[in-house]
């Protein structure tokens, strides 16, 4: 019972002061509210986000796992539940290690870029038994199948097979419309073994096929027959399914930049060494630090009324400038003759109440000057220029020195008390 | 919380590891982030080990008072109450113009010990001067991260007029003893009073001969005189909005403060009684009733904390005050500016009111510049100025000559000269017997 009350006292007596900087867990506290609002706007944000581009995603064109309508998920989903096995490729290395391990594989190429160079094309085209190159650009048609060119649009009627290459036999027809090749007449198309399906006119054909010793290239015109939105169209499906789907194996191989070689020196990021970025972005971490360093403030900010400031001469000032902006030179001059005659007529020993003519005809005698040159100078003279102004200021300045140099007789004396 | 610049340096000398084990930008990167988090990691250490700001008690011993232009000493006693050892750095939050300089105070306080942080103020303005929270930085062992907290200790410090002219108070003090027991005839009539009675020396006025004590005496005496005690001075400030004004760096006000303080220092030896009111629309500071050494000391009180206010003189409610203050005649002195005759239009309509009963003196601050810049006549521009001043010198006069058409004295001066010009005016008036 003692003992607490003494303590109470011991503390009591040196009490802590109290802070009016809040502590981390009250700052917390108090920003609590707009803590969760800047959480709850975030997460509103990405639930958004994910709700309006879900059904968007993007890819490249015909690419494998690219569930758009100009992808080809669909394709390679089908043909892996069929038992074949896809392997996506996005370079020729990796494209060539696919089909290493193979005997009986498939490469299906779409460069839609061109980024590969005629010696990459032959390459890719010695890779597998079976090479199905989607719309093949102009280097492709020359280097792999010479005697092949360009058909144009194909019209609008459904074309049939037209051949006896199996899968052509099986689709039967293909969608109207799209892209066409030519099978060109400069040779003899069976010797180069070339055949054309799905013809729209006499050469224009959807399917150009061309098989050398065991190697078959298929040239499909027009990437309709692969994509996600076309695919379902008159026999589409059942010509990709058979052209890709013949052997065990798959390659998918969309060239990209990575299969562009390099030219010319090597550039600035390469000669680099490797700690130049992080020393960079230690540097702007350290940039970072100093600025906490110099701008946290040491303690609030001590507030203080400050008198207002009135310089007295201001207004002689302003009217100074409004007589030289105005020219006012009579109204300047009056002030100053006005200041002169007073003091003059107290030097001359003439009460405030003597007339302008007893101040001049005073003045004259006192500074031995025609009484006339006085009064023109005190009264009558108007000033046309600035010059004017200035000369009339110094007679003015000239008659008061010359009364004060000639002091007059003294004033009357006081009569004796 | 914030950082130090040992740990600014820290972070920038992971250049040395990024740069000697980063071979490949990943094993960089990797230096970097494990840089990073060791610096990070010491930081929080070195914060969590530091000493709390909180836990301080503070006391503060200061005097209440300094005069303007002096240096008083203001201690602070810091007492550490938590259980750590605490490095600070204190900052006392004195208001810019108490003229505490830049004042960081590094301390050093075991647990549970008091240290005291000296601080010399030497304040540059008026009035009252506040401080109202101590900073505390409390740096940890490495001297790397700082806790830092304000904790509240208010305390204030009142700046009084510094009373400048109080250098001429002796000689004035003389002149008025010499006013003292003086016999001549030009200070007799009335007002004066009688003092004692003398033996006649060769010199004295034979006129004060006093014959019916001669002849009592054997021997022949005069009177003397003295000039009369006990009168009522009151001196009334006006602290509206032209008191504002700067002459000489030096607002309108000030001058006035010592023009008051040197009257009434100089009336309290004379041995009269000294009122003093500023006033504008309303009271802002009055002493009444104090004599001597209080009355000196009662003013200034008054007066540090009177700043100009904004807004015009109310002159119509001046007659009410002086009323207010005595019924008995009075010295009336009024410290305003005497400026443009529409300015002072409501002082002269005031004025009958208090020269009826009183006697009054206006005393005004004149600006030197504008005499100086009445005589500069070089160039054009020069002129114009000349005239323009030639211009406010003559309302000054006009002012002038109403108010002492009024019956009232006009005294005027610079910041320097007014304060001895009022004096002597005081020490005419009383040779004079006019009080």
């Amino acid at each position: 019972m003692t003992g607490a009350p003494a303590a109470d006292a011991s503390t009591r007596a040196t009490p802590d002061a109290e802070s009016s900087t809040p502590t981390l867990r009250l700052a917390f506290r108090r920003s609590a509210f707009w803590i969760a609002a800047g959480a709850g706007a975030l997460i509103v944000a990405i639930i958004a986000t994910v709700l309006a581009g879900g059904g968007q995603v993007g890819g490249p064109p015909l690419a494998a796992d690219n569930p758009a309508p100009a992808g080809a998920m669909a394709l390679v989903e089908v043909l892996r539940s069929q038992g074949v096995s896809v392997t996506v490729a996005d370079t020729l290395a990796e494209a060539t290690a696919a089909a290493a391990g193979s005997t009986d594989s498939t490469l299906f190429s779409f460069d839609a870029d061109g980024y590969l160079t005629r010696t990459q094309l032959e390459t890719m085209a010695g890779l597998a038994t079976r090479t199905v190159l989607a719309d093949p650009d102009f280097d492709a048609i020359l280097t792999l199948a010479p005697g092949v060119g360009f058909g144009g649009l194909a019209g609008t009627d459904p074309r049939t097979a037209s051949c006896d290459i199996p899968a052509a036999v099986k689709a039967g027809r293909v969608s109207p419309g799209g892209k066409t090749l030519s099978i060109t007449a400069n040779g003899d198309a069976d010797a180069d073994g070339l055949t054309g399906c799905f013809p729209s006119g006499a050469t224009a054909f959807s399917l150009v096929s061309r098989t050398a010793g065991d190697r078959t290239l298929t040239l499909v015109a027009d990437t309709a027959v692969f994509r996600n939105d076309t695919i379902t169209l008159d026999g589409n499906a059942a010509l990709a399914l058979n052209l890709l789907g013949s052997g065990g194996d798959l390659i998918w191989y969309l060239p990209t930049l990575a299969d562009v070689a390099r030219t010319g020196p090597p550039s600035l990021g390469e000669l680099t060494p490797g700690w130049v970025t992080p020393t960079l972005v230690l540097l702007v971490l350290v940039s970072l630090a100093a600025m906490v360093w110099r701008g946290r403030r040491f303690g609030p900010l001590v507030a203080e009324n400050l008198p207002v400031t009135v310089r007295a001469g201001e207004t002689m000032e302003g009217r100074a400038r409004l007589y030289a902006r105005s020219s006012a030179r009579l109204r300047a001059l009056d002030a100053l003759r006005v200041g002169a005659i007073q003091r003059l007529a107290a030097k001359v020993g003439l009460s405030r109440l003597a007339t302008l003519d007893d101040v001049v005809l005073a003045v004259a005698a006192a500074a031995g000057r025609a009484p006339a040159e006085v009064r023109l100078t005190l009264v009558d003279a108007l000033p046309t220029s600035d010059r004017d102004l200035v000369t009339l200021s110094d007679r003015i300045q000239d008659l008061e020195r010359a009364t004060t140099r000639t002091p007059t007789s003294p004033p009357p004396g006081r009569m004796d008390p | 919380m914030t950082i130090t610049g040992r740990f600014v340096a820290l972070v920038a000398l992971g250049v040395v590891p990024i740069v000697a084990l980063g071979r490949s930008p990943g094993m960089a990167a990797a230096v970097l982030g494990g840089w990073l988090l060791l610096v990070l990691g010491l930081g929080i250490l070195d914060l969590a080990l530091a000493g709390s700001p909180r836990r301080l008690a503070l006391t503060r011993s200061l005097p209440t008072r300094v005069r303007l232009g002096e240096t008083v000493t203001s201690d602070l006693y810091l007492t550490n109450t938590g259980s750590r050892r605490l490095r600070a750095v204190v900052r006392d939050g004195w208001q810019p113009s108490a003229g505490a300089g830049d004042n960081r105070t590094p301390l050093l306080i075991p647990s549970g010990e008091r240290r005291v942080v000296s601080l010399r103020l030497t304040p540059f303005r008026r009035g009252e001067r506040r401080v109202q929270q101590v900073t505390v930085r409390s740096t940890g062992p490495l001297g790397l991260w700082v806790r830092q907290a304000s904790l509240d200790c208010p305390g204030r410090l009142r700046v009084l007029p510094p009373f400048n002219a109080r250098k001429h108070l002796p000689s004035r003090i003389t002149r008025l003893k010499e006013l003292d027991g003086r016999t001549s005839l030009l200070v007799r009539g009335q007002g004066t009073e009688f003092d004692s009675l003398r033996e006649y020396v060769r010199g004295d006025d034979v006129r004060s001969i006093d014959w019916r004590a001669t002849a009592r005496q054997n021997d022949v005496m005069v009177r003397t005189w003295r000039p009369e005690r006990d009168r009522r001075v009151v001196i009334l400030i006006d602290s509206g909005r032209t008191s504002a004004a700067r002459i000489d760096d030096e607002p309108r006000l000030d001058t006035a403060f010592e023009a008051a303080l040197l009257l009434a220092g100089l009336a309290s030896k004379a041995g009269d009684h000294v009122d003093f009111i500023a006033y504008d629309r309303r009271v802002r500071g009055r002493v009444q009733g104090a004599q001597g050494a209080e009355l000196l000391s009662r003013m200034v009180d008054a007066m540090a904390v009177i700043d100009p206010e904004l807004i015009e003189m109310d002159w119509s409610a001046v007659p009410g005050q002086v009323r207010a203050v005595t019924s008995q005649r009075a010295l009336v002195v009024l410290v305003t500016s005497v400026d443009a005759p529409g300015a002072s239009t409501a002082l002269l309509s005031m004025l009958p009111q208090l020269t009826r009963r009183h006697t009054v003196v206006v005393a005004s601050v004149t600006d030197p510049t504008t005499l100086s810049a009445s005589r500069e006549r070089g160039t054009r521009e020069q002129i114009y100025r000349a005239a323009a001043a030639e211009r406010a010198l003559l309302d000054v006069a006009r002012v002038s000559a109403a108010i002492r058409q009024q019956g009232a004295d006009v005294v005027t001066g610079s910041p320097a000269d007014l304060p001895p010009a009022l004096a002597d005016r005081y020490l005419a008036l009383k040779a004079a017997g006019r009080l």
